[in-house]
């Protein structure tokens, strides 16, 4: 059936709101990061030269730039095991009636749903080398050989930024607790009668069937690895020496220091933007919605053997 | 679940291993309360609310929260809810090429976006007050409150447009008296999304607030920590200020943990 102009209007008339911020914000945000990319120019917008690609090679030649990124897997790569580990086990473990489960889920649930840069802070604070309180506690129990820099030796700031992680365990447990209710449990009682141990139970029946939750986490977390800012912030402030630093924190540092060259902060982020918009297209492919009468209310898997593609 | 995965004396066994985690678990909150008693005890926690910290006062930071919150949640929802019904309810030119450049939108970090932000709301004659986060945050947000919202109406019947067409109602009527308030329940889901949100935003206020009276709850968590010296005193005191600065993240979860579990997860991993 043909739309006529009337709908076209009345359509419009609906989303102009969401059109308007968007285009103000947005699009002509986009513009403006692209456009400013290929200028030599401080933060005042005067007196800009024209300098090509210079900036994206500079910034594509930068090691501290390309380590910003590769930290951004790192990290989620981290998230992402202690997800579907640390996570997964916590929630089947908590809905096996075990006494005080709610008490401890809640416990596991507070930190996230508190600012990241109240928890970076408590952490920083906990961590520090001579007043730090996991320092003190060591040498109070006698263990003053485990007492170690944990912000400034290179490999264990990234620990310490990773078991932050743990700490924000209460999201992916919200999309496991989330799919296991869709879970039927003719399925578990089965292989139970099968003779399937807690083992086996585990990894070889509940953890498949939690497939979509992995699925979710494993993209939800990339993703938002891209515009976490405050956690290496906070506690490391990047350092020792940039090693820790994440693309948000790499950036925000060069926008902030004086005289910078936004021209080049504007190419590192449209670098950062196109990766981010790459990996949400991959979403947007594993989510599509299906189409047809009733469909698209829910985000769903597409055909299994499509799945398996990816 | 209800079901019996593990025998009495495997369950033993996890519980003691659980138990353990937990107490690892505490050690963060263990230290900042702690730490918070230091020197002076609870007077620490009483000082933080009678006299101003070097000009900022603790409550007035969390009234610029609850403002800037309350606004960008309006905005989202207000907004969303308008497009998100249009998205799944009615037909226009480009509708499905429209709906996923705004979902696409889901994937913009904030810190890549922050120089241009800057630049317009510098332009806009809104830096430095409470509108510059609370559009910022409206616009990041609103990808997500569209594709949650729309999921939402596309699972609420056609018939009903249909009939609101044949007795003669408008679009927007039909949005109006039908559609909108049938969506109530995904309206609040996302609302309690957006005000935690909102309140544990820390880059954008910090980016477009540069005002001591303007700081939000979130961002004095820095600023504090900035001007409290190192004395076990001002330790005491700082970690005072984190106690409470963590109690809102308690009070939305002992009160709204249910909506913000059924908004984060709806549509993301049903079957």
């Amino acid at each position: 059936m043909k739309i006529s102009g009337r709908e076209h209007v009345v359509g419009f008339m609906f989303i102009a709101p969401l059109l308007i911020l968007f285009a103000v914000f947005l699009v002509y945000g986009f513009y403006f990061i692209v456009h400013a990319s290929f200028y030599d120019q401080t933060l005042s917008f005067r007196d800009a030269t024209f300098v090509g690609w210079d900036n994206y090679a500079t910034a594509l030649s930068d090691n501290r730039f390309l380590r910003s990124i590769v930290n951004n897997l790192a990290y989620s790569a981290a998230a992402i095991l202690i997800s579907l580990s640390v996570g997964f086990l916590l929630s089947v473990v908590l809905n096996m009636g075990i006494r005080g489960s709610k008490l401890l889920g809640s416990l596991f649930f507070i930190p996230s749903f508190m600012p990241l840069a109240l928890i970076a802070m408590v952490f920083s604070i906990m961590l520090e080398f001579r007043f730090g309180t996991l320092n003190q506690l060591l040498h109070g129990i006698g263990l003053d050989f485990l007492a170690q820099r944990w912000l400034s030796d290179p490999t264990l700031a990234y620990m310490s930024v990773i078991s932050i992680s743990v700490f924000l365990i209460g999201l992916p447990m919200m999309y496991y607790n989330a799919d296991m209710t869709t879970i039927n449990t003719g399925i578990l009682e089965a292989a139970v009668i099968d003779g399937a141990g807690l083992g086996r139970m585990l990894w070889n029946v509940m953890f498949p069937l939690l497939k979509n939750a992995h699925k979710t986490i494993i993209l939800s977390t990339l993703l938002g690895s891209f515009r976490e800012f405050e956690r290496v912030f906070l506690l490391t402030q990047g350092g020792p020496a940039g090693t820790t630093e994440n693309s948000s924190v790499y950036i925000y540092s060069f926008a902030r220091s004086a005289g910078a060259n936004i021209g080049y902060v504007c190419a590192a982020s449209v670098i950062v933007l196109l990766i981010a918009l790459g990996i949400s297209v991959i979403q947007l492919i594993a989510y599509r919605p299906r189409t047809g009468k009733g469909g698209g209310h829910e985000f769903r898997s597409r055909k299994p053997q499509a799945e398996e593609n990816h | 679940m209800n079901f019996a995965l593990a025998n009495r004396k495997q369950k033993r066994i996890i519980s003691v291993f659980l138990y353990a985690f937990a107490l690892v678990w505490l050690f963060p909150f263990y230290t900042a309360i702690r730490n918070s008693l230091k020197v002076n005890g609870f007077r620490n926690y009483v000082d933080l609310f009678t006299s101003d910290l070097n000009g900022i006062s603790l409550m007035g930071t969390f009234r610029n929260s609850a403002l800037i919150a309350i606004g960008s949640t309006f905005l989202l929802l207000s907004i969303g809810a308008l497009a998100a019904f249009a998205f799944s309810k009615l037909r226009f030119f480009a509708k499905e090429a429209i709906y996923v450049s705004v979902l696409l939108c889901l994937a913009v970090p904030g810190v890549v976006i922050l120089i241009p932000f800057y630049y317009i709301l510098k332009n806009l004659d809104l830096y430095n007050t409470l509108w510059a986060v609370i559009f910022s945050e409206a616009v990041l947000t609103l990808p997500f409150a569209v594709l949650m919202l729309r999921n939402y109406y596309d699972n609420l019947p056609p018939e009903l447009m249909e009939s609101a067409s044949i007795d003669g109602a408008s679009k927007l009527q039909a949005f109006i008296h039908i559609y909108l308030p049938l969506s109530i329940p995904a309206l609040i889901n996302l609302g309690v999304l957006s005000i935690m949100w909102s309140f544990q935003d820390f880059l954008l206020p910090l980016m477009f607030l540069t005002d001591k009276s303007m700081l939000t709850a979130t961002v004095a968590v820095n600023t504090l920590k900035g001007l409290f010296g190192f004395s076990p005193a001002d330790l005491g005191k700082f970690n005072a200020a984190l106690v409470v600065l963590g109690m809102p993240g308690v009070v939305i979860f002992t009160f709204a943990r249910k909506f913000i579990t059924s908004g984060i997860t709806s549509g993301a991993v049903k079957d």
